[in-house]
């Protein structure tokens, strides 16, 4: 059934300018798979019968159930082109083979980890947007990121089908809605251009959209009907092109081009005229099944159909007859193949974004130039469950040399450090293997600019990593993926039997692999807790965990839980002090809390530990309205020396202060982890120390008394700062019709939440809302809501930002000081919190 | 409970004079500490009256000393502090784990702490009715005394209310011994120390016990109980019934029988307690310590005990087992740990505290670093050595345990799950040869070098790499001795400086009254 060997992939991956890697992303149900289908049926891996129905890349049993994708999904196809389309490509190629390294990936917010793990080893990205629906938030996501990763996007209005069977809207109508559509697409790509990618914004008449419909298999762009009627004009096809686009409209009566409506009914859109109405002529004739009219017709588009397939009626005819006149897998390819860059050309430009070493050693070179001969490269982006339990493919692409069975490289982890040991081992590969269809083929080496899954690697990769030879020591790691949803939900998970934990432990060391953003981790109490992006996720995530890598054994979840921080309102009221256990040295401090702004710009790392001083406080003093001086005694941030906290030296002409530096720096470390309140990470708070007093003797002002005085001390100044709880709030986009926004407001307002944006759709009777809801209320939100609004609206829920709540956790009774009291007896603390006295000392 | 009964005090003197000792070291704890000049007094009346009985009057000769304030545990005999006396042997009062002494000979005055059988019995009965396992009996020390009229009682008890269909689902753990004499078991080796202890032992307990009279099965010794259970049977099968208060040696049975249903009966409340969770969440949060000690670099070992049989063995062991899982390791003798002292090493990622079974767990948030027990220790530095639930908390049951030969080297690396993903382990260090390359002077320097080296390169970030050694940490540390100010290297004047105490200076009084 296969149409193409191993070996034939094998030749085609040599040629560089043949290859296109590129990911299909989009929000969720707007048919990524189901166009998939088409691409992998020309391929011949699939019979064009089933194409649309079959859903190729959604491999798991959960993904076909629910219908929707969990997994980014890799194939490798093989295309040949013939001369007469490959005429206009003004690129490089060598022959007219082609190798598509096609990934398909989840719509689902709670799996944008997929997508960013399928972006960072494709070059290109095929955009679908649901023409009714049209660009959706987690459309705006995924292009954002793929912008930021340098891919290049190529767009296509799908499900036009809908546009015809179901809404029946006419020909200038349903060109304002596809319009709109590609507006707004574009509106979003140029928010996130970059001058080293050029212009990224899609048109038509370019070629850089695509019309489809996955379901039924077919799909056009303007060259499609450009090449037909460029003839027919006798005017050559960029001409054509253009003139189906825009404001371009033709008469037939006069038989004239004009830039606008003459007013006349017989004067079209060229857009209308020439594709909108063809299309629409043959579907309502297969439809009606007016099989006398419809063979003329379709002999005059040069459409031959086999002579079974003339029995077809009703929507299979028109299936059959889309699909033979404007196959999906043509249209898209050519778009693909014209528009999307080769891996040579677009690691010429991505080098920056992927390689953290110097520009200039002989790595960054390799991946410029996309050089087989060069020393390897390969980015591990992801691990894929072997069929061979508890064992995983470690899938990447190769951006540089060969990677090839056998080989030993070197794996250097995402805590690695250049010149230093840590995150580092050397392995040998054992086998290379390239995903075919639904089967995997071993070959003997793979050459950069391809996709590859690695035997033999799992064993010390835990999500991703870069491997390079054994003997390129000097080599820097390619930059760590960013994702853009973070694991805010979790659950504390448990064995049933007290026996099986091994079995646990191996289980959730497993699922950590399986997944780019699942954090399995432990909780100070000894549970083991798995952290996901959403409800969705962690249902997906504790399904695999029993029964796929605990073979079933039984396992207790907890409810979900939310993680907090803690954050202070204001200064300090007073200076507070502790004094070290053996009372010979004071520390005084104070809490306030960060500027705005500033806790986040720590986050996203524009400013940390690691940065040069100078820039730092570059940005502090214009950014922020730091005191130039002041930015330079910033002593550390935390927790994890990374954190949104810091401690800042405001003392004056203290002696032996840097003496005890450290020890105050790891009594931050450890209180800005566990606060005062209940015990969740700090954020947003600045501690000044603002002056000390130490003993004479060494001995007596050592790590001991100073550590954990340097605890207390923050806790006090942090008790005193108006302590407040940070909770983590979801930003969610409802897509709903009118009459459903009752039910949508009711459910918010019930669940705390508030809508900020409400738009209706032009061109449809839907709404677009946007609404902040705590994620600690999310819990059952997509449930409620479908049940209030009678299963119309269907939230996307991804972590936005952490909001202050209002209440005073120190004041009993309120909202903050309950949820103070459950954390701390689910973390088996004392129920009440330690009172400021046992952290303040008086003198 | 008058003094002499309490204090066992004619069994004390017998004791002191069977044995012709002449210079006797009386331990006590704090909390008895009040009563310890009682004791001596009436130790010496004692035996000056056995003496004039006797006729001989040589009880001049006999040197009590009272010790107190123990170094570590006040559970564990301190050998140490009696040796300063050249005491010959202990008397050692109050809560004791038992643990075997090394070198002098002891006797164990558990005190007889007021019970109320009946109730006792009452609620013990109940139990037996509510349960479909047998009752295991086990008993703090200081109730010791009273189990044999709880057993009578319950003899009576049962056979009133349904015959003897219970019969044999009641069991009764007994007293190891109250007398400890190293040379009796010196000789057998260490691993031996155990069982020939309980030989010793068993012939007193044998015939007291009337229900398993005869049956030989596995024996059970914890916190100086012993018991035996008929072949076939396993703890799991039996509920446990503790009489005593929720004290260390509770913890230590509960923790090392966790799969056992545990019910205690408090005899001063006279009530019993059913919930033990809260020493099941111990075992849990003992579980995120062992993973969190398998994340640190440097390990310091704690010298908890300077009398416990067999710590020195220990502690090599410890050593022999860190190093093989390339780490470093410190040992440390400091005493009874406290936060303060710890921090003092903060270099160490973990400590794990050698010491008697019942001060073995110190858990407490105050520590910088977590401190673990020897099994722990085993099963965090022992790659492939999974937690299954059992556990050890004597190191003495250690020494025999398996040890898991880590053959296959090019297993997986290690995952964390403090940080969600496999963690690089170095590469084991060859323990022999290496040891003394670790040892020498050199290699300080060297490794200081190297660092300082490191952070040079890095010298503008706050971030600083994880130590692998004790000098790398120092070299790695912000403030590496006193600031030269070379600019003004003229002699400054004269300051007069702070006076009073260090809880409120003199200043700071004054600071205090003007607010």
């Amino acid at each position: 059934m296969v149409k193409f060997t191993a070996e034939e992939l094998r030749r085609i991956m040599d040629l560089k300018h043949n290859i296109r890697n590129m990911s299909v992303i989009a929000h969720v149900d707007h048919g990524k798979s189901t166009l998939t289908d088409s691409l992998v049926a020309a391929a011949g891996i699939i019979a064009q019968e089933v194409a649309g129905d079959v859903r190729m890349t959604d491999t798991r049993a959960d993904e076909a159930e629910r219908g929707i994708t969990i997994k980014s999904t890799g194939i490798s196809l093989y295309y040949e082109m013939t001369d007469e389309s490959l005429k206009r490509y003004k690129g490089e190629r060598h022959g007219n083979e082609y190798l598509i390294n096609l990934i398909d990936s989840p719509g689902h917010v709670d799996f944008s980890s997929e997508v960013t793990a399928a972006l960072r080893i494709t070059d290109g990205a095929l955009v679908v947007v649901d023409c009714v629906e049209g660009v959706c938030v987690q459309t705006e996501t995924v292009l954002r990121q793929a912008l930021g990763e340098r891919i290049r996007p190529v767009l296509t209005v799908n499900k036009m089908d809908r546009c015809f069977l179901e809404l029946q809207v006419d020909g200038e109508e349903a060109y304002q809605t596809f319009q709109r559509v590609i507006e707004n697409a574009n509106v979003i790509m140029a928010t996130y251009e970059d001058p080293l990618l050029g212009d990224v914004q899609v048109y038509p008449e370019k070629g850089t959209v695509a019309f489809s419909a996955g379901l039924h298999g077919w799909a056009f762009t303007l060259t499609n009907f450009a090449k037909m009627y460029a003839s027919k004009f006798g005017v050559d096809e960029s001409k054509m092109m253009e003139r189906l686009w825009g404001e371009n409209f033709f008469d037939p009566a006069t038989k004239k081009w004009t830039t606008k409506g003459t007013g006349s009914a017989s004067c079209k859109r060229g857009f209308v005229q020439f594709c909108y109405e063809p299309i629409k002529q043959i579907i309502n004739t297969c439809m009606n099944d007016q099989k006398d009219k419809l063979w003329p017709m379709l002999q005059k588009l040069g459409v031959t159909m086999k002579s079974d397939e003339k029995d077809l009626n009703g929507k299979a005819l028109m299936k059959r007859v889309m699909q033979t006149w404007l196959p999906a897998s043509s249209a898209l390819l050519e778009m693909m193949i014209f528009h999307l860059p080769s891996p040579s050309t677009a690691q010429r430009y991505r080098v920056e974004n992927l390689y953290e070493g110097p520009m200039d050693d002989i790595y960054a070179n390799a991946i410029r130039n996309c050089d087989p001969e060069g020393p390897l490269m390969l980015y591990v982006s992801k691990m894929i469950p072997a069929s061979d339990k508890g064992r995983f493919f470690a899938f990447g692409r190769v951006f540089a040399g060969k990677v090839s069975t056998g080989m030993k490289v070197r794996i250097m982890g995402p805590n690695f450090v250049p010149g230093q040991k840590k995150d580092l081992y050397v392995k040998s590969v054992q086998r290379t293997v390239i995903w075919m269809g639904k089967k995997q083929e071993s070959v003997e080496d793979v050459p950069c600019g391809n996709t590859v899954a690695l035997v033999g690697l799992d064993q010390f990769i835990t999500k991703n990593a870069t491997l390079t030879n054994e003997k390129e020591t000097d080599a820097h790691p390619i930059r760590a993926m960013k994702f853009s949803v973070s694991p805010v939900v979790r659950v504390a998970v448990q064995c049933k039997v007290a026996s099986d934990l091994p079995k646990l432990v191996e289980g959730l060391k497993r699922l950590a692999k399986s997944d780019p953003m699942v954090v399995c981790t432990i909780e100070e109490s000894g549970e083991h807790i798995i952290a996901g992006a959403g409800e969705l996720h962690l249902e997906i995530c504790l399904k695999d965990l029993q029964d796929d890598f605990m073979g079933g054994a039984e396992i207790i979840q907890s409810d979900p839980v939310v993680s907090f921080r803690e954050t202070v309102l204001e200064k300090s009221c007073r200076t507070v002090m502790s004094k070290s256990p053996n009372k010979h040295n004071r520390l005084y401090m104070e809490a306030r809390p960060l500027e705005e702004g500033l806790a986040e710009a720590i986050d996203d790392g524009r400013i940390g530990p690691r940065d040069d001083p100078k820039v730092r406080s570059k940005i502090l003093s214009e950014e922020f309205g730091w005191d130039k001086d002041l930015a330079k005694k910033i002593w550390c941030f935390g927790p994890e020396t990374t954190g949104p906290n810091m401690v800042v030296d405001m003392c004056k002409g203290v002696q032996y202060l840097n003496e005890i530096k450290d020890s105050v720096v790891a009594g931050f470390q450890w209180a800005s982890k566990e606060g005062a309140l209940a015990e969740e990470n700090m954020r947003g708070i600045c501690f000044e120390v603002c002056d000390v007093v130490l003993h004479a003797d060494a001995i007596h002002r050592g790590g001991g008394q100073v550590i954990p005085t340097a605890r207390r001390v923050i806790y006090a100044s942090q008790i005193t700062a108006k302590p407040r709880l940070l909770e983590p709030v979801y930003l969610v986009e409802i897509q709903a019709p009118e009459q459903a926004l009752g039910g949508i407001y009711g459910v918010l307002n019930q669940k705390r939440g508030h809508v900020f944006e409400e738009i209706q759709r032009p061109g449809t009777p839907l709404y677009n809302i946007k609404a902040y809801l705590p994620v600690i209320e999310s819990f059952g939100f997509s449930g409620t809501l479908r049940a209030a609004t009678s299963g119309q609206a269907f939230p996307q829920c991804v972590f936005d930002h952490w909001d202050m709540m209002s209440s005073d956790p120190m004041e009993p009774g309120s909202q903050a000081a309950q949820l103070v009291a459950d954390i701390r007896k689910r973390k088996g603390l004392k129920e009440q919190m330690t009172p400021l006295s046992d952290f303040e000392d008086k003198i | 409970m008058d003094l002499a009964s309490n204090y066992d005090i004619a069994h004390t003197a017998d004791f002191i004079r069977s044995r012709n000792f002449t210079r006797v070291a009386l331990q006590f704890p704090d909390e008895l500490l009040k009563d310890s000049t009682k004791v001596v007094s009436a130790l010496r009346d004692e035996l000056r009256r056995e003496s004039d009985v006797e006729g001989k009057g040589d009880f001049r000769d006999i040197g009590f000393f009272v010790m107190a304030d123990t170094m570590y545990g006040s559970c564990c005999v301190d050998e140490v502090g009696a040796s300063h006396v050249d005491a010959e042997c202990v008397v050692h009062y109050g809560h004791t784990c038992l643990s075997p002494t090394s070198t002098l000979p002891a006797l164990f005055v558990f005190g007889k702490a007021s019970i109320c059988v009946e109730d006792c019995v009452t609620s013990l009965s109940g139990c037996l009715l509510n349960s479909e396992k047998p009752i295991l009996v086990l008993f703090g020390l200081e109730y010791a005394h009273a189990m044999q009229s709880t057993k009578e009682a319950m003899v009576v008890e049962s056979s009133s209310l349904c015959g003897s269909i219970y019969k044999n689902a009641i069991r009764y753990a007994d007293v190891l011994c109250s007398v400890m004499d190293p040379k009796e078991y010196r000789g057998t080796s260490d691993t031996q120390l155990q069982s020939s202890h309980c030989l010793n032992a068993n012939r007193d307990c044998a015939h007291c016990d009337q229900m398993n009279s005869g049956v030989v099965g596995t024996s059970y010794t914890i916190g100086g109980l012993m018991w035996n259970l008929p072949e076939g049977h396993k703890m799991e099968d039996y509920m446990l019934f503790w009489i005593g208060s929720d004290n260390a040696a509770f913890a230590n049975v509960v923790l090392t029988y966790n799969r056992c249903d545990t019910v205690r009966y408090d005899p001063m409340e006279n009530r019993l307690v059913k919930d033990v969770s809260h020493i099941k969440k111990i075992i849990m949060r003992r579980y995120y310590l062992v993973e969190k000690a398998k994340d640190a670099n440097i390990v310091g070992i704690l010298v908890g005990t300077l009398g416990v049989a067999g710590y020195l063995h220990m502690i090599h062991q410890m050593k022999e087992l860190i190093m093989g899982a390339g780490k470093k390791v410190y040992t440390l003798v400091m005493g009874r740990p406290n936060p303060a002292k710890l921090a003092n090493f903060p270099e160490c990622g973990v400590f794990i505290y050698v010491s008697c079974a019942q001060t073995a767990l110190l858990d407490s948030k105050e520590f910088l670093a977590p401190v673990i027990t020897p099994f722990e220790a085993f099963l965090a530095f022992s790659r492939g050595r999974q937690w299954t639930g059992e556990y050890v908390m004597e190191f003495r049951d250690l020494i025999a345990y398996p040890s898991l030969q880590v053959s296959d080297k090019l297993e997986e690396a290690r995952f964390s799950f403090l940080q969600g993903g496999y963690i690089e382990d170095l590469e084991p260090q060859e323990s022999g040869k290496d040891v003394d390359e670790n040892e020498r002077s050199l290699n300080l320097v060297e490794a200081t070098e190297k660092s300082v080296q490191l952070r040079e390169k890095y010298t503008h970030s706050l971030v600083k790499g994880e130590a692998r050694t004790g000098a790398e940490f120092f070299a790695a540390r912000s403030y590496r001795g006193l600031d030269i100010q070379s600019e003004d290297s003229g002699p400054r004047s004269f300051v007069l400086g702070r006076s009073g105490k260090a809880s409120g200076y003199k200043d700071e009084k004054s600071s205090q009254e003007n607010m």
